[in-house]
């Protein structure tokens, strides 16, 4: 019989005593520290920041290629935007991305995405999970594999943070300690983040939660109540640390650079969590699904996510995080060459664009080929698979990591997946 | 005990359980769970004490807690039956047929389930359900009235599988087989005897079934219906498949089994322009589905009976014989095989009876162990403790009402404010990593800890238990009782007395500090868990 290889007595050990600044009392039953709990940043300094990070910018709905990064300029199916030169020689972009095209240099555009599931809820599913939604294993979404490979259950704050429009897959198989962290589009906490009550109230209804529980576990040694309990210190330990998602004044110098908007901001709030060491952030932005007047709907899109990105990339140069932190632009779907009678784009997956920069990947250059029109991919066509096995390689997680479902093994990417190696510099 | 498993291997192996020589199955229950302790070498937990039992008894069969007089009556009760008399009459209740309704209904759809727009509103079908296991149809009957789909609000199983005879096989497989088909969808099973043939077979009886819609008012009502021609191509290995090549027809076959005899369609048969049909379509010349529905139901399907025992045993008892309970297959051996087998002719015996089978197994020595012990293991095993489960979202829903007095203080069958509700659903609703491992996510205590919802259905209203405790005469002390049976279902010990006592007492509003004791109960890990 094939064993789970889920969760081994060590690794369960090890996270049991990430807890430090706690108490074992004689029973075993881990109490946190209450000077601790209500004190300061806690752990935050002894958390041991993990090295690549990842942060996905998701165009929720699925951008148009070509109005930014596969342009036909002249074709039936170029559509009215003008390409500008880019920092790249062969990399033109949409004249609405002059900032991104100063910048170009940091980018690796794939041209030749070849996907297959050109709905919202498949194609949202099959692009953060790399499998099909039918299929009904439940998959993990990208943001809990990073969340486990590059997290640390140790600190403070969630190891997967989303914000925006981005769908919700969840953690899959690998449970509820990879759950996305939730927070509002704009980068702020949800409301249950918040104490509900005054910290005098807390501190005291805690004690007696704790004494209740103490009492309990003389008897009780089953391992859900204790993950019950951890699971409580750690929703402690992150309302101590959420000064991390208040900006304050920083976001007020840097709203003209980013664009005061709900992207620009997340874009900001993903910086200065990836600072604080959270591996996997995704800030989504709306809304790209251009059924009807494409044009009018990407230009004002791009004016948003021009200053953010660019932004976004220029500040984790300067820090020189971007050499360990993989950003990835992406969506669900392309959209499809021909304009239809309502001046919109339909979803599109035969040949679409997706960017990545950072992480080990050699920024300027185009991978794949399309043809004329934009209809087929005519080089190098890349999967789901193939584009989550380079963004697992980039992360340095092994794309074809043997999980268990039940007893069945399922692998991080599907067979055949093979990393774009050629991107690496 | 040597004598028993002999006596156990015989009965078994003899099959022939005819009159009073036959044992009870609840006896067999506990002899072969027992037998299992020795030759391991295990000592099983103390028995779960009148209040533990009352507690897991309640969850279990009617999918919430007991509400103070429900407990105190169990409590108070001193027939020796009483337990016995407590399962009859928890089977028997309304609570009953909606809790299995929503265990099946999450089973058949999980949380995100396939086809959206058509199943993410299914009251019609989980209204039929219910209907279903409050006149406990026997699990066969049940199951083919899905499959075959003709009575009202029942239709939804196949519209989730709307146009996709592949993923509906899986399906089919996985939940009343208890076997996995899906690896064999894509390429031949390498270590079981299933091949990629075998799958488009059982595809084959599926791909003719068609969703129609028809709108009777606001409602969207769907029926089932089957066209006499169609077959379900099949185009090799995945790996090596080409875009656009076309598939060779495979006939319907039987997993493991023959092929579909079937009549030849007539030569002059033209399939009627269903485009056009406005009226239920015409009967198919010949019908692969009703082949389907007899072959998967019948006793003789060496898993269908066997998968259902199993699942509704490890719905009780944490974990199935076979783990998991949709992976029955030669290589993942059952923990106590005998006692499956056993079992199994039972339940054809009882003709599907699921109550029947529900009584036997809540009743045994196995199921009423204490949670308490050493083991840190969630699903022993060997059963020689009892298992620690989560309650599910609606459970937990469910039972903070109780607990609180909600309905009490709001009126009967008030709703939850939806916003709460659909919070809970998205925050306890899946608790754990698919492998039965509890873990309760930053997300639920955040919202128990920091949430209005709670706060507020504890707070004290007329009728509710914040606003009975207040305003009851006794002294603290006593109030205690009251307090823990409400929540936890059992008395509190002296040392909780004294400290619970002693906190609601520090303020001199009482209101905030009981509240906050309240809370402190709630939120705490023997809520959480049926254990």
């Amino acid at each position: 019989m094939t064993k789970s290889t889920l969760c081994t007595p060590a690794e369960h050990l090890h996270r049991r005593s990430f807890l430090k600044g706690t108490l074992l009392t004689g029973t075993g039953l881990t109490v946190a520290n209450f000077g601790n709990l209500f004190g300061s940043k806690a752990l935050a300094a002894e958390t041991q920041k993990q090295k690549k990070r990842c942060i996905l910018l998701w165009m929720n709905g699925g951008a148009s290629q070509l109005d930014t990064f596969d342009m036909k300029p002249g074709r039936p199916t170029g559509g009215p935007f003008r390409p500008i030169p880019s920092k790249v020689d062969g990399l033109e972009v949409c004249e609405y991305l002059p900032k991104m095209a100063k910048i170009a240099d940091k980018l690796a555009v794939i041209r030749s995405m070849k996907t297959q599931s050109p709905g919202h809820p498949d194609g949202i599913y099959h692009m953060h999970t790399c499998y099909k939604m039918s299929e009904r294993t439940p998959h993990p979404e990208i943001g809990a594999v990073i969340a486990k490979y590059c997290g640390n259950m140790d600190a403070d704050l969630p190891s997967f943070v989303r914000m925006g429009p981005t769908g919700n897959t969840g953690p899959g198989y690998l449970g509820p300690d990879y759950s996305p962290f939730s927070i509002k589009r704009d980068g702020k906490l949800p409301n249950f983040a918040n104490g509900g009550v005054k910290p005098e109230v807390e501190e005291r209804r805690t004690e007696l939660y704790r004494f209740l529980e103490e009492e309990f576990a003389k008897s009780h040694a089953a391992e859900p109540f204790e993950n019950h309990r951890l699971s409580k210190e750690r929703a402690w330990r992150l309302m101590r640390a959420k000064e991390a998602f208040s900006l304050g004044d920083d976001w007020e110098k840097q709203k003209d650079r980013y664009g005061d908007t709900n992207f620009g901001r997340g874009c900001f709030q993903a910086l200065k969590l990836i600072e604080e060491g959270v591996p996997f952030v995704e800030v989504g932005h709306d809304n790209y699904d251009s059924h009807a007047n494409n044009f009018v709907c990407h230009k004002a899109n791009m004016q948003q996510l021009d200053p953010a990105w660019s932004s976004l990339l220029i500040d984790l140069d300067q820090r020189g995080m971007l050499e360990d932190t993989l950003v990835v632009w992406m969506g669900e779907v392309g959209r499809t060459p021909k304009i239809n009678n309502r001046a919109g784009r339909d979803h599109y997956v035969k040949a679409w664009t997706i960017a990545l920069s950072g992480g080990g990947i050699q920024g300027g250059q185009v991978y794949g080929k399309t043809d004329e029109d934009g209809r087929e991919v005519t080089e190098d066509p890349v999967s789901e698979g193939d584009l989550f096995a380079t963004i697992y390689k980039s992360l340095g997680i092994n794309h074809r990591k043997k999980h268990y479902w039940g007893q069945r093994p399922v692998w991080l990417t599907p067979e055949g997946s093979k990393p774009l190696d050629k991107l690496f510099a | 005990m040597l004598v028993s498993c002999f006596c156990l291997a015989t009965l078994v192996l003899g099959s022939t359980l005819a009159g009073k020589e036959k044992a009870s199955i609840r006896g067999v229950i506990d002899r072969e769970i027992s037998a299992t302790w020795k030759k391991k070498e295990l000592k099983a937990a103390a028995p779960a004490t009148e209040a533990a039992f009352l507690r897991r008894a309640y969850l279990d069969l009617v999918g919430m807690v007991p509400t103070y007089a429900e407990a105190r009556a169990f409590l108070d009760d001193e027939d020796k039956d009483k337990r016995a008399k407590l399962v009859d009459q928890l089977l028997a209740d309304e609570r009953h047929a909606r809790h299995q309704a929503e265990i099946w209904d999450l089973i058949f759809f999980t949380r995100n389930p396939a086809n959206p727009s058509a199943t993410r509103k299914r009251g019609r079908f989980q209204e039929w359900l219910r209907k279903q296991f409050k006149e406990n149809v026997p699990w066969d009957a049940l199951v083919q009235k899905i499959l075959l789909a003709e009575e009202e609000g029942s239709a939804m199983f196949h519209v989730q599988y709307r146009n996709k005879p592949e993923d509906e096989t899986v399906a089919l497989n996985r939940i009343f087989l208890g076997t996995q088909l899906q690896c064999a969808r894509c390429h031949d099973h390498p270590y079981e005897e299933r091949t990629q043939r075998d799958f488009y077979g059982m595809a084959g009886f599926l791909v003719r079934l068609s969703v129609r819609e028809e709108k009777q008012g606001k409602d969207r009502v769907w029926r089932i219906e089957e066209k006499s021609s169609g077959e379900v191509l099949f185009t090799g290995a995945a790996a090596e498949a080409q875009p656009g090549q076309k598939g060779e027809p495979v006939s319907p076959k039987f997993l493991g089994g023959e092929e579909l005899e079937e009549p030849e369609l007539p030569e002059d048969f033209k399939e009627p322009d269903y485009k056009k049909l406005k009226e239920a379509w015409p009967k198919p010349v010949f019908s692969r589905k009703q082949k389907l529905t007899e072959w998967l139901t019948s006793a003789k399907n060496p898993f269908f009976t066997k998968a259902i025992v199993n699942r509704v045993w490890a719905q009780l008892m944490g974990r199935g014989m076979v783990h998991p309970v949709d992976d029955l297959n030669p290589e993942n051996e059952a923990s106590h095989p005998a006692l499956l087998e056993a079992l199994t002719q039972w339940f054809v015996e009882q003709k599907y009876d699921l109550r029947a089978l529900m009584r036997e197994i809540v009743l045994s020595d196995a199921y009423s162990l204490a949670s308490a012990g050493e083991d840190t293991t969630a699903f022993p095993k060997w059963y020689d403790r009892a298992r620690v489960r989560p309650l599910s979202a609606e459970e937990l829903i469910a039972s903070l009402r109780v607990a609180t007095g909600f309905d009490e203080a709001v009126g009967k069958d008030a709703k939850m404010p939806s916003s709460a509700s659909s919070y809970m659903l998205k925050i306890f609703g899946k608790p754990n990593d698919g492998q039965g491992r509890f873990q309760g996510g930053v997300d639920e205590h955040l919202f128990l800890n920091n949430g209005s919802q709670l706060r507020g259905m504890i707070r004290s209203k007329e009728g509710n238990l914040s606003h009975l405790l207040l305003n009851d005469e006794a002294p603290w002390e006593e109030r205690m009782d009251r307090l823990f049976l409400s929540t936890l279902t059992r008395y509190p010990t002296d040392s909780e007395r004294k400290k619970f006592t002693a906190y609601v007492t520090s303020n001199e509003k009482p209101q905030e500090t009981l509240e906050e004791s309240i809370w402190a109960l709630l939120t705490s890990s023997q809520f959480r868990f049926n254990h």
